[in-house]
């Protein structure tokens, strides 16, 4: 049980990781009125996807998804999962460039970026190589850390708002579905960790609905937040309009003036466990594809995040680091798609196989 | 073991990285913290800024004005770094004062603000304020005044609620998103220095799409306050009536809003309760009410029909429609609705 309340934890992070930088910038593209329905499409998306994953997982109790692949073939395992080992490379070294540039302009404007960049990414690489025990329990630990400050920015904003800017319509028909920019902001749901952390506990639906309740609500409140305060037209302009948001407020009875503080800083807990999850992943999958023992795919841990962190190091500038961004979570919206229902169409098909067998 | 070593090792390691965080950091004693930030631009080219710094001291009521010219304002701010003796911490300043010339320019005001909004150092929740004077001289007014403190100009703006219902406070964020509003425009506060005080407060310049268009009395704001933010109820306000005075303890103001058509109606009901200071003989609660009601109401239509003449919806009306026009018709409401508003508005003064 305590497990699951862990994956639970590390199920929020990475969607918080993930969704507090760029994710309201995506909905403000999309629609100018009644956000709030594109944000509950993504996640009504996303719970389906969990459930067939969670569906497909379980024909396959103790497996986990590099087994299932290994069970297929090798060529499946090299066809499905190189693709994500390479996406996942791109996003650890895009996740660690993006936080960092909003991290420095925040509260290190006289740091050079690549010293707080090579701090978050010897954390990162040490809780993935120390496993998953560790993630799980550190993930408790940031989430109690990173908790409170997430609520306190959602709340200190109130004081900001202005309700006439929004009116809770009803967009019909919806025709954002149809736009790319829907397909990038659905890479924002980043669940396909779940499949690796099945091989001890079994995975039950109900726990991870209530994680996806308050990562919903999360969502909603980074997209509503600068909207109430700003409004929809000036809030399309801003480069960081949850940053901008927090900076506008002002609480003079409160020892710390600056509330974009608490984003920084909230920010640095979440990237770091976002990104050990990520190598975490890499090195299981390098560790089963090429059957290497444990310190092995340490190794394997250590070269991949090294990688990262010199692409991380030398992408030039930040439009092109943004445009990138998008990109691998276009690709982690595709993987997203294709992961989960190859693996349920295939335990749908082995468990009828073997009742087929048993017949003969 | 040998492995447990290794760990140990990089720990160690890793802390020799963490300290090297440090090697730019400058302390705080050892940082100038300006508070006010004064914009003004002279004959039309160069920018000068006025920085009022508090200096540290037992008593901390000095402080020292600071300027530099400069082509752009963030090359002013580098220079005055390089200048002064100290490192300069500009994510302190608290009220920024810009000159008139400067603010009549649409342009460069536009601009101004998507610096100051734009800029990581200078936070957005900075006030804003106008003037007509010089702003050297409305800064340095405050080392002329003996026993002024020294962060004055920005206490001025922050008496807190029912000390003075008249002034208001705009922050910089706020001057950012009003040119892009389709349906609310926003107001400056404008101050000069004073004889006696340090500052003295002119009344208000209204800004439509970043374009300064007209100036209201304080009085005329505070009924404009009332309408726009329900929090900040014009508590404490005296009101002389000729014949009586009398102070406004408590005001809620409640909007009906509907369409007719294409013609947008709000019916509006101010409630105030008073509270009598002073009469002059013979003259009953009734009359005193009635004459309040008179005043307000007139006070009301009066600026209603200025702005509307200007297109300029200072009272923000139109963002309580945003749940009667469509979102693309919006854009029109300074320009097709507002003009057309019409507005019954009653008030209702009662005893305390």
């Amino acid at each position: 049980m305590t497990q699951r309340i862990q994956i639970g934890a590390v199920f929020i992070i990475i969607h918080l990781s993930f969704g507090y930088l760029v994710y309201p910038n995506l909905v403000y593209v999309l629609t100018k009125t009644a956000h709030w329905e594109v944000v509950m499409c993504q996640c009504f998306l996303e719970l389906v996807l969990i459930w067939i994953y969670m569906k497909g997982l379980n024909y396959f109790p103790e497996n986990d998804v590099i087994d299932i692949f290994l069970k297929m073939g090798r060529w499946a395992v090299i066809m499905f999962l190189t693709p994500f080992v390479i996406h996942l490379i791109a996003l650890v070294a895009l996740n660690i460039r993006l936080h960092t540039e909003v991290i420095i302009s925040i509260f290190l404007p006289r740091t050079p970026y690549w010293s707080i960049m090579a701090l978050l990414f010897f954390i990162s690489v040490y809780t993935a190589i120390k496993g998953l025990g560790t993630i799980l329990r550190s993930s408790i630990f940031i989430f109690l850390i990173v908790f409170p400050l997430v609520l306190f920015n959602i709340f200190s904003s109130f004081i900001n708002f202005d309700l006439n800017n929004v009116t809770l319509g009803w967009n019909s028909p919806p025709k954002f579905l149809l736009n790319k920019n829907f397909c990038y902001l659905l890479g924002f749901s980043s669940f396909l960790f779940l499949g690796f952390m099945t091989s001890k506990t079994k995975l039950t639906f109900r726990p991870f609905f209530i994680a996806w309740v308050s990562v919903t609500l999360f969502f909603l409140s980074v997209v509503y937040i600068p909207l109430y305060i700003f409004g929809q037209e000036p809030v399309v302009v801003m480069t960081h309009p949850f940053m901008e948001a927090m900076d506008s407020i002002d609480i003079s009875w409160f020892s710390f003036n600056r509330q974009p503080l608490f984003f920084g800083l909230s920010l640095i807990g979440l990237v770091i466990l976002a990104n050990a999850v990520i190598l975490w992943m890499i090195g299981r999958i390098m560790q089963k594809m090429l059957k290497c023992s444990k310190g092995e795919s340490s190794y394997w841990i250590i070269a991949f995040s090294v990688i990262a962190f010199i692409f991380a190091l030398f992408i030039p500038n930040k439009t092109l680091m943004e445009k990138w961004f998008l990109y691998s979570t276009g690709a982690q919206a595709y993987l997203m798609i294709i992961i989960p229902c190859t693996i349920f169409i295939y335990g749908f098909l082995s468990k009828r196989g073997v009742v087929g067998n048993e017949k003969k | 073991m040998k492995k447990n070593k290794r760990y140990k090792l990089l720990i160690v390691f890793m802390s020799i990285i963490l300290l090297c965080g440090c090697w730019d950091i400058k302390d705080i004693n050892k940082r100038t913290i300006p508070l006010v930030l004064g914009i003004s631009k002279e004959d039309g080219k160069e920018y000068k800024l006025t920085l009022q710094i508090p200096i540290p001291n037992k008593d901390s009521k000095i402080s020292r004005i600071v300027t530099g010219k400069g082509e752009t304002i963030a090359s002013v701010l580098g220079q005055m770094r390089t200048n002064s003796e100290d490192a300069v911490d500009y994510s302190q300043i608290r009220l920024i004062v810009i000159q008139n010339n400067l603010a009549h320019n649409q342009q460069e005001f536009k601009g101004l603000i998507k610096f100051l909004m734009d800029s990581e150092e200078i936070p957005s929740r900075a006030l804003v304020a106008i003037t007509d004077e010089n702003v050297e001289n409305v800064l340095s007014n405050i080392n002329d005044k003996l026993g002024v403190h020294a962060s004055s100009i920005y206490d001025y703006f922050n008496k807190g609620a029912g000390w003075a219902p008249e002034i208001f406070s705009t922050p910089i964020w706020e001057v950012y998103r009003s040119p892009f509003l389709y349906t609310r425009d926003i107001a400056v506060p404008v101050v000069r220095s004073g004889k006696d005080t340090v500052l003295i407060f002119e009344g208000s310049d209204i800004l439509k799409k970043g374009k300064i268009v007209e100036r209201i009395s304080p009085d005329e704001y505070q009924l404009i306050n009332v309408f726009q933010n329900e929090n900040k109820k014009g508590k404490g306000k005296i009101e002389s009536l000729g014949f009586a005075s009398i102070m406004i303890t408590n005001s809620s103001i409640q909007n009906i809003t509907s369409m007719k058509g294409n013609q947008p109606l709000v019916s509006s009901d101010l409630n105030l309760k008073i509270h009598i200071l002073e009469r002059k003989e013979g003259i009953t609660d009734h009359m005193i009410q009635k004459e309040l009601e008179k005043i307000t109401e007139k006070r009301f239509y009066h600026i209603l029909k200025q702005t509307q003449r200007s297109h300029t919806d200072i009272f923000g009306f139109g963002q309580q429609f945003h749940h009667l026009i469509s979102y693309h018709e919006l854009k029109d409401w300074r320009n097709e609705y507002y003009p057309k508003l019409r507005v019954d508005f009653e008030v209702h003064a009662n005893m305390e």
